[in-house]
């Protein structure tokens, strides 16, 4: 197992390993924030007529730009990390760390492409529909 | 391919067979697989939100279906999944910084029972919208 690990460490490189922990931090703090703003803080003054999160109750917390700032940091900061972490496993086996440039290219389109798919699924939101 | 080639992974003889792995092997594997679970979550909230899109009648009626009990139940093990998630990755980040690396089963099981508090915080504040049925009074 050690020396497997060590391989996977030399494949990923320093960089992935940095901006992993860097990530990790980061999402610890926007994430206690996103759950608490958007799923508990409501929650005791809740009437259960209808649901907590609503067109309009989403609509109504994006129009404060921060928000808007906190949810697309949050995208950009759970593709780095989610796929990061997704590389490193596939670098576990051989048949992918043989073949990191086709990895990395690939992982790097599916993040930018999700990213900006991700971007572009809150405008009905910002715009107010 | 020969199911021999999977040995390595799933043999008695492989450090995967459960009793040999330690306390740090399951933390591993365990981070691992809520990663894994984590990564394809964050596809399915985006395809969720992306409904908005088709407009706010779309989102709202899906709404009301991701607001049932089962789903919020659903919600709970999301955020027991989550939960494990950082805080084991608090571990392996305080043992990139040098602390605690001499005493990572304690370490361990400290982030593990933080981790319990914030589970049981979780489930107090949804029991209420998980067994409470919809309805009665509020």
């Amino acid at each position: 197992m050690a020396e497997r690990r060590i391989a996977t460490t030399k494949v990923a490189g320093t960089w992935a390993w940095f901006f992993q922990r860097l990530s990790a931090v980061l999402l610890v703090a926007l994430l206690a924030i996103h759950l608490y703003v958007d799923h508990f803080m409501d929650l005791g003054s809740h009437t259960g007529d209808e649901p907590l999160i609503t067109f309009g109750s989403v609509t109504a917390r994006l129009d404060q730009l921060v928000y808007v700032a906190i949810d697309y940091s949050m995208l950009a900061m759970v593709l780095l990390h989610g796929l990061n972490g997704f590389r490193t496993v596939l670098f576990d086996f051989d048949m992918f760390s043989k073949r990191k440039r086709y990895v990395d290219m690939g992982l790097w389109g599916l993040g930018i492409g999700t990213l900006v798919w991700g971007i572009i699924i809150l405008f009905p939101f910002i715009t107010g529909g | 391919m020969k199911v021999s080639r999977f040995r390595w992974l799933f043999g008695k003889n492989s450090e995967f067979w459960p009793t040999n792995m330690k306390t740090g092997m399951w933390a591993w594997v365990g981070h691992r697989l809520t990663g894994l679970v984590l990564v394809a979550y964050v596809f399915l909230h985006l395809s969720f939100l992306s409904t908005a899109s088709m407009g706010e009648a779309d989102f709202d009626s899906l709404m009301e279906v991701t607001s049932q009990p089962l789903f919020v139940a659903m919600d709970f093990l999301l955020i027991v999944v989550v939960i494990y998630h950082a805080m084991n990755g608090a571990r392996v980040v305080l043992f990139d910084l040098g602390i605690g690396i001499r005493h990572q089963k304690l370490v361990f099981w400290i982030v593990m029972a933080i981790a319990a508090v914030l589970i049981v915080g979780g489930l107090w504040a949804l029991w209420d919208v998980i067994f409470v049925p919809a309805g009665g009074g509020a």
